[in-house]
């Protein structure tokens, strides 16, 4: 990478955050005028951000807080080696850390609305884990390599040879945004809830630490889709603009569903698809060949 | 240092010292005496196999012969055990050990006697090369530790037991003769020999399981025997029906033979076939699950660097004799499908060492997946997956052992909130289970370079292997996550904070070992640099990393494990540090406003105001991933693998 590019990486790396809060931010506007409502002003996320960043923390045990760094720590170093271009199979392992940093954070105190969250939090990762990885492997057919900058020195969009895949990565983002007919272990609005599972015993500066990772993971699963149109970039945003937009309707327009039909729906559709497109790239022997 | 020892004497003291210092436990019996003899004699052992390390790396491998002498008495006790196995056989009334057994006994003499000519000789007998060098660092330096922790452990195990007499000395013999004799399966080059440790690691673990000697341990004994006899009976036609293509008994003329036909690619697949019952693969995982009802450090021994580990060390040497076949990627699939569904079933299971077992099966489908895919890359992985588990593995079983000793549970619902009460203990373990888990631990590495590995369409089926490695990790992280969740969970009120009585052997033994997976793991580069890649270059196979700045970078991917190293301890231990929480912070966990805060601990106001004390319980999803409904469907769906894997040797 040249210094311009470190430089764009890094300020892509701060900015994470910043976009992450915004689009939750149109998430909720958007939400809110499909269900009718007005709906907060954009900036309402920071608002809260800060709001329950200056509150006093209420603490069930030491452990739980300490989980809910990690979870934000290592949700960081996933995202920071993301921008720049490093392993993705590495990028979801250490995404994985950090997902089971939350479920410890859950598990660390003897809290029964705390543990059903958590459980439910692992059926997820359950759910999402396969594909994204067997969506990296998927990639890797196309550039023959699992490193980011191969997507970019690839010099062509690789949605049209990847059409199932971004399919059943759209399954993983949901489970990751927590939306609704996926959100089985904390729902992203509370719409649904009161006691809000995985999220339960945190409060004040640890759940203004959640909401912030929060954001980070969003900007990171809506990265990987910008790579599906990498050449031109802005087409791959746009097109994971889209793709958010579309999450949010299918958010609004569908409810929670077991957590037994999440699971068969990721592995079923979401890992045939992927399968199907391994083949189907195999057979028209498209793939790098080593 | 390689002048101080000669070859011959490094050899004897690695396989027959370990021969001689059992017998004399035996004999001598007092545990005074045993205690000193066995610290000295695995102090020896770890030494000479450092030294053989060190010689090997000097002048390359070696090609050794004992005389002429030695081949017939390895006859004779070839001879005295199956006649012991037959008698076993009788005694117990068990028609498949005496059909087993009986069959070895009819194709071995015809086989020596009548099929091989008297002059025929396998040259060299021994072959040790880097492989056999790194089996015997595992075997000696971690079944060394861990019969080091059995010295304490058994003696609370027998106090436990309220033997009258102590059994100790049986119970040691078996494992150090155990040592010796995986040293002998792993340097030796005549299948011949090969043969006659495998038979002697078989008895071994015969005996450790029924150690007990109660109905249950008697039974699972006897059904370890006679799927290992399987696998043995499997070994000697094998070998009948190489020499009849062939005319060569020694692995080393191998490499390379299995694209010739299918009258050599048959006995390389009932090599494997042999290497998967000791491996305890789908469908004979039944044995190792029955094997936990030993005591601990058997079972620990067993998974992490004996028995089972000799059977992917089969399946992984004979790969480039089967390189390029299809035989190779229907045992990629096997490997691969059993890695899958032993991790899903793991997930319903709540005895901590039933999760053990299922997750060494697990494991070793991931190896011999690996052996199967046959790529630079795939066998590098395998390297660093036999070693890398193993360390974890002896780490989770010891620990385990002794956490059923404070406790008297193996359960892991019985383990909730044990951070608090057995703080040393529990940390070991959470860190144990997260080296098996987690970036940038060895096992991970191994995983990520066989997902790389297995991704490359080195076969039509790559997505069907690759999906299957996909969906075992993602099982994987579900059962050791929900078990450390167990341990962790923790109330801030009363916690009853117990003196932990340590016993000395045990907890240094669980510390070296922990230490070593974590330091192995951050040193993985100059492991793969010293040890892997020269390992896999006399197999034959290609360089499949480059290391600068202590960075793995394969064809397809870079891991980058000190970085990684270096942010994600940060990121744990920064905030373990720097956290303070006020005494006035401390809340009850919420429980929908109806605390009650008269109770020890949660306690809510139930019906009439009456205080109930939270309970909280792990999920096991018994009804979707559990034995019941699974284990006949994962077998015959294994059973079926294997048949097309043979049949496929034909096509």
């Amino acid at each position: 990478m040249s210094s311009g590019e470190l430089g764009l990486a890094m300020a892509a790396f701060m900015l994470a955050p910043v976009v992450g809060g915004l689009l939750t931010g149109i998430d909720r506007k958007l939400s809110a005028r499909m269900q009718g409502r007005i709906g907060p002003p954009i900036l309402q996320p920071f608002y809260d951000f800060f709001k329950l960043w200056g509150k006093d923390t209420l603490v069930t045990t030491r452990e739980n807080l300490i989980w809910a760094w990690g979870y934000l720590l290592l949700t960081m170093v996933a995202v920071f080696m993301f921008f720049f271009q490093q392993d993705l199979l590495i990028i979801f392992f250490v995404l994985a850390f950090a997902g089971a940093c939350l479920i410890f954070g859950a598990f660390s105190v003897r809290a029964p609305y705390s543990h059903l969250g958590a459980h439910r939090e692992i059926l997820q990762m359950l759910a999402y884990e396969p594909i994204l990885l067997l969506a990296a492997v998927a990639v890797f057919l196309k550039t023959g390599t699992f490193m980011i900058t191969g997507v970019f020195e690839f010099g062509e969009p690789l949605l049209p040879y990847l059409p199932l895949t971004f399919v059943a990565i759209l399954i993983a983002l949901g489970i990751k945004m927590r939306k609704s007919p996926f959100d089985i272990s904390a729902c992203e609005h509370a719409h649904q809830e009161i006691v809000r599972g995985v999220y339960t015993e945190y409060s004040g500066r640890h759940l203004a630490l959640i909401t912030l990772t929060h954001w980070f993971e969003i900007v990171l699963i809506l990265g990987f889709i910008t790579l599906f149109w990498a050449q031109p970039l802005w087409i791959g945003l746009l097109i994971a603009l889209g793709v958010f937009v579309l999450e949010l309707i299918i958010d609004n327009i569908s409810a929670r569903l077991k957590w037994s039909w999440m699971l068969g729906v990721s592995w079923v559709v979401g890992i045939g698809f992927i399968i199907a497109n391994m083949v189907l790239i195999y057979c028209a022997g498209g793939f790098i060949r080593v | 240092m390689g002048l101080i020892m000669g070859v011959e004497t490094l050899i004897a003291v690695l396989v027959i010292m370990p021969f001689a210092a059992a017998l004399l436990t035996l004999v001598v019996k007092d545990a005074r005496i045993i205690k000193p003899l066995v610290i000295a004699s695995i102090s020896v052992l770890m030494v000479a196999s450092v030294l053989l390390l060190i010689r090997v790396l000097e002048s390359g491998p070696i090609a050794f012969s004992p005389g002429n002498l030695w081949d017939i008495l390895i006859l004779v006790l070839d001879f005295v055990l199956l006649a012991y196995f037959l008698y076993i056989g009788f005694t117990s009334r068990h028609p498949l050990i005496l059909t087993l057994a009986g069959a070895q006994a009819v194709m071995l003499p015809v086989l020596k006697f009548y099929i091989l000519p008297s002059t025929a000789k396998v040259d060299p007998v021994l072959y040790i090369d880097l492989l056999s060098v790194i089996m015997a660092l595992v075997i000696s330096i971690i079944g060394g530790l861990i019969i080091i922790y059995a010295l304490d452990y058994m003696r609370d195990h027998e106090a436990h037991l309220k033997l009258d007499k102590t059994r100790q000395h049986i119970f040691f013999f078996f494992m150090i003769a155990f040592l010796g004799a995986m040293n002998g399966l792993v340097f030796a080059n005549s299948l011949l020999w090969l043969f006659f440790f495998w038979e002697v690691t078989t008895l071994c673990s015969f005996h450790l399981i029924r150690h007990d000697l109660n109905a249950e341990a008697i039974r699972n004994a006897l059904r370890a025997l006679w799927m290992n006899l399987l696998g043995g009976a499997a070994l000697v036609l094998g070998m009948i029906l190489l020499w009849q293509a062939s005319e060569t008994l020694a692995i080393q003329q191998l490499m390379g033979l299995g694209t010739v036909g299918a009258a050599l690619l048959l006995p390389i697949a009932l090599f494997c076939f042999t290497g998967f019952t000791k491996a305890a693969q789908v469908p004979f995982q039944s044995w190792l699950l029955g094997a936990m009802v030993a005591p601990t450090p058997v079972s620990a021994l067993l998974h992490s660097s004996t028995m089972v580990k000799a059977g992917v060390y089969l399946v992984l040497r004979l790969a480039p004799a089967y390189e390029g076949t299809q035989l190779s990627v229907a045992i990629a699939i096997f490997g691969a499908f059993v890695f899958m569904v032993t991790s899903v079933v793991a997930i319903s299971q709540n005895n901590a060492k039933r999760v053990l077992a299922y997750s060494t099966v697990s494991n070793l489908g991931l190896i011999i997946c690996c052996a199967g895919i046959n790529s630079d890359l795939a066998i590098a992985a395998a390297i660093a997956l036999i070693v890398f588990h193993a360390v974890s593995k002896a780490v989770l079983f010891l620990v385990v052992g002794s956490i059923e000793q404070r406790i008297e549970s193996r359960d892991i619902e019985d383990m909730e909130g044990l951070v608090a009460k057995l703080p040393l203990l529990s940390g070991m373990a959470i860190l144990g289970m997260v080296t098996m888990l987690f970036v940038p631990f060895g096992v991970l590495f191994g995983k990520w370079a066989s997902i790389q590995a297995a991704a490359v369409p080195f076969s039509a089926w790559f997505p069907l292997v690759v999906g299957l490695l996909a969906i075992g990790s993602a099982t994987t992280m579900v059962y050791w996550t929900k078990w450390i969740g167990r341990m962790i969970s923790v109330v801030s009120f009363n916690r009853d904070a117990k003196v932990e009585p340590k016993s000395f052997l045990s907890y240094t033994t669980i510390l070296l070992m922990v230490a070593g997976a974590v330091v192995l793991s951050v040193f993985v580069a100059p492991l793969v640099n010293i040890l892997i890649t020269p390992a896999e270059s006399t197999m034959g196979y290609a360089k499949a990393f480059e290391t600068a700045g202590w960075h793995l970078r394969s064809d397809w991917g870079l891991f980058t494990p000190w970085p990684l190293f270096i942010a994600i301890t940060l990121a744990l231990l920064l905030p373990a540090l720097l956290i303070r929480v006020r005494g006035d912070q401390y809340r009850e966990p919420y429980l929908c406003g109806a605390n009650d805060p008269s109770g020890v601990g949660p306690t809510f106001h139930s019906i009439a105001d009456q205080g109930v004390a939270v309970r909280t319980g792990g999920a096991y999803w018994e009804a979707l991933f559990g034995e019941r409904g699974l284990t006949n469907w994962i077998n015959g769906a294994a059973l079926l693998l294997l048949v097309v894997l043979f049949v496929g040797v034909f096509v």
